[in-house]
């Protein structure tokens, strides 16, 4: 689904910026936030289709990105990105809530593939 | 030799001792019951050998023939006399003085009867008459007197031997008990101290105390009869080293738990560790991949600037990687400590001044006590430092305006080893991460706490033999308190 709307929140901005870089290329709207409040505060404002957010984060972490988005709004999909590389507890606590999962390092072209389907184009 | 094996031994000393004494003291009883039959006997003899020297004098004076029949008849009643009594005279002063005393009767009554027979005007016999009568009569003074003499020497003697036994006996008993509370009390201080250091967590054992050897003659008594040998053995433990093999067999037993538990401790340390290593490498792994990615992708969109800014990042990523390969390292492999004598309070003074323009713009009061005299400790100084100023550092990032930074310093009870406590009035710590603090990547920073402070300062004290402890309370504070052990003298040859 060309043109959809996408949200990165991490701590390390190259994961922003790559995924802003690639993603606009083939005609997604990303933006970049580096913690997790002004991305809420965003997503007040505008409707968002995706949200991909690191887990572990100072603060607000993803754990509560999530639960927050979901309630607000239960049709944004949710992809959680950690530098776990294990299925540790943090792991297994997401796992079932989120709409898919992915340890870093990733491909940038799996996340894609991962995005159509979710969003069913 | 058992404790009880001990008591029992003495006590039979002392009803051997006391035995003894008593067979003594009732044999000169029974000497001096004869004695006494004896000066009884012989007090009667006298008298009827006065008697006798009286008629004999009468005789000389008066010629009376009577006189000489009177001497015959008592001579007879003494020798009857001495006859009936003859075993007790003989158990008293000897057969021989019997027979002496006998002869000098008969002597005495053959010149009485030589004199009746052939009238008194005899010269010769007047003086062999007056000379029997002296013999008798000095001979059974001597023994007599004789026998008294021997009746006071009994007495003496049974006196000093009672007192000799006495004395004896309260030696022994004397010794015997002190030998045994010695041994009791002695060993009893030493399981106290023991169980004094297991609690303190020094699992060390109990040395045997034994405050008197026994002597050389009752090990060769011993080792002669087989009897005493089965009893007295000297390997045969009392019941104080049963209960100090208990207690060291106890002391091992906790030793190999908590070396047990330290060993989980460690591996759940090593997985923390690998944990926080992961996510710590993950993160700029993830960023070199993406670069890459997007490098690759975006190759022909990219500006040249861009292209190299691309690259630019990928080198500083992969930095970051070595940097924390490298402190990793540096933690894993702790340098050896370059160590000197110094003074804990210098080293305190010194940290002080580098944090001092930290605690000025925190504006925090801070109240140093410091004690006088202390005995050096033998340190890496940069390293005992760098601990100071972590911990001085967390204090004041755990504080706000306002708030007081306590540091101390002193000698711990035992006077071995030098207490350093670094106690702020801050935030505190919440219970459920006292027990995390020394874990590694553990931080409860916002930003910018690598969580390998207090992972790091742990290991330096732990390398220096000393130990590091915290104790906190949410909203009134955290202390730390370090100790480290004392210089000794011998081990920098000083």
């Amino acid at each position: 689904m060309k043109g959809a709307k996408i949200i990165v929140i991490d701590d390390e901005n190259i994961v922003g910026k790559m995924i802003k870089a690639t993603f606009e290329k083939d005609g997604y709207h990303v933006e970049t936030f580096l913690s997790a409040p002004p991305a809420l505060a965003r997503l007040k404002e505008e409707p968002f289709d995706v949200i991909i957010t690191d887990l572990k984060m100072k603060g607000i972490d993803g754990m509560e990105v999530l639960r927050t988005v979901k309630k607000e709004s239960p049709d944004i999909k949710v992809i959680m990105i950690t530098a776990f590389a294990s299925m540790d507890a943090a792991v297994e606590a997401v796992r079932g809530k989120v709409d898919d999962f992915f340890p870093k390092p990733f491909k940038i072209k799996d996340l894609k593939v991962c995005i159509e389907r979710l969003l069913g184009g | 030799m058992k404790i009880v094996h001990k008591i029992i031994l003495a006590n039979l000393f002392d009803i051997l001792l006391i035995a003894l004494t008593g067979l003594f003291a009732y044999q000169n009883l029974q000497l001096l019951l004869t004695k006494l039959r004896y000066v009884e006997i012989a007090d009667d003899l006298n008298a009827s050998f006065l008697e006798i020297r009286i008629s004999e004098k009468n005789f000389f004076l008066y010629h009376d023939a009577t006189e000489l029949v009177n001497i015959h008849n008592k001579l007879r009643e003494s020798q009857n006399a001495m006859q009936s009594e003859r075993e007790d005279i003989i158990r008293a002063i000897g057969e021989p003085n019997y027979r002496q005393l006998e002869l000098c009767t008969q002597d005495y009554l053959e010149v009485i009867n030589a004199a009746g027979q052939r009238g008194m005007n005899q010269e010769s016999l007047q003086v062999r008459i007056r000379e029997a009568g002296q013999r008798l009569r000095e001979f059974a003074d001597h023994i007599t007197k004789l026998e008294r003499a021997n009746v006071n020497r009994i007495i003496a003697g049974s006196r000093n031997g009672l007192f000799i036994s006495l004395v004896l006996i309260l030696i022994s008993a004397l010794g015997i008990s002190q030998l045994v509370s010695q041994r009791i009390l002695k060993s009893l201080k030493e399981i106290e101290k023991v169980a004094h250091a297991i609690s303190g967590g020094t699992f060390r054992k109990v040395h045997a105390v034994h405050p008197f050897h026994e002597p050389a003659w009752m090990e060769q008594l011993v080792s002669k009869l087989p009897l005493l040998r089965t009893f007295f053995t000297k390997k045969t433990p009392d019941e104080l080293d049963s209960v100090m093999k208990a207690i060291n067999s106890m002391s091992e037993e906790l030793k190999q738990h908590e070396e047990m538990i330290i060993q989980s401790k460690k591996l759940a340390s090593i997985g923390i560790l690998t944990a926080g290593v992961a996510h710590e490498l993950g993160n700029p792994l993830n960023n070199i991949s993406m670069l890459a990615q997007a490098y690759t992708e975006l190759y022909d969109d990219l500006g040249r600037e861009e292209r190299i800014e691309y690259m630019q990042k990928v080198e500083e990523e992969t930095e970051r990687i070595r940097d924390i390969v490298k402190n990793l390292l540096d933690f894993s492999k702790p340098k050896k400590p370059n160590r000197a004598e110094a003074s804990i309070n210098a080293v305190i003074q010194k940290s002080l001044s580098l944090v001092g323009n930290m605690l000025q713009v925190s504006n925090i009061e801070i109240d140093v006590h410091l004690a006088d005299n202390l005995p050096h400790v033998l340190i890496d100084i940069n390293q005992i430092q760098e601990v100071l100023i972590n911990l001085i550092t967390n204090a004041i990032q755990a504080s706000s305006a306002g708030d007081e930074l306590r540091i101390r310093s002193g000698l711990d009870d035992t006077g071995e080893h030098i207490q350093i406590a670094i106690q702020d009035t801050g935030r505190g710590i919440p219970p459920e991460f006292l027990p995390h603090v020394f874990d590694p990547f553990f931080t409860t920073k916002e930003a910018g706490g690598t969580g390998l402070g207090l992972f790091v300062s742990y290991g330096i004290i732990q390398n220096h033999q000393g130990t590091i402890q915290v104790q906190s309370e949410m909203g009134s504070g955290t202390c730390f308190t370090i100790t480290l052990p004392v210089c000794r003298r011998e081990e920098t040859g000083g």
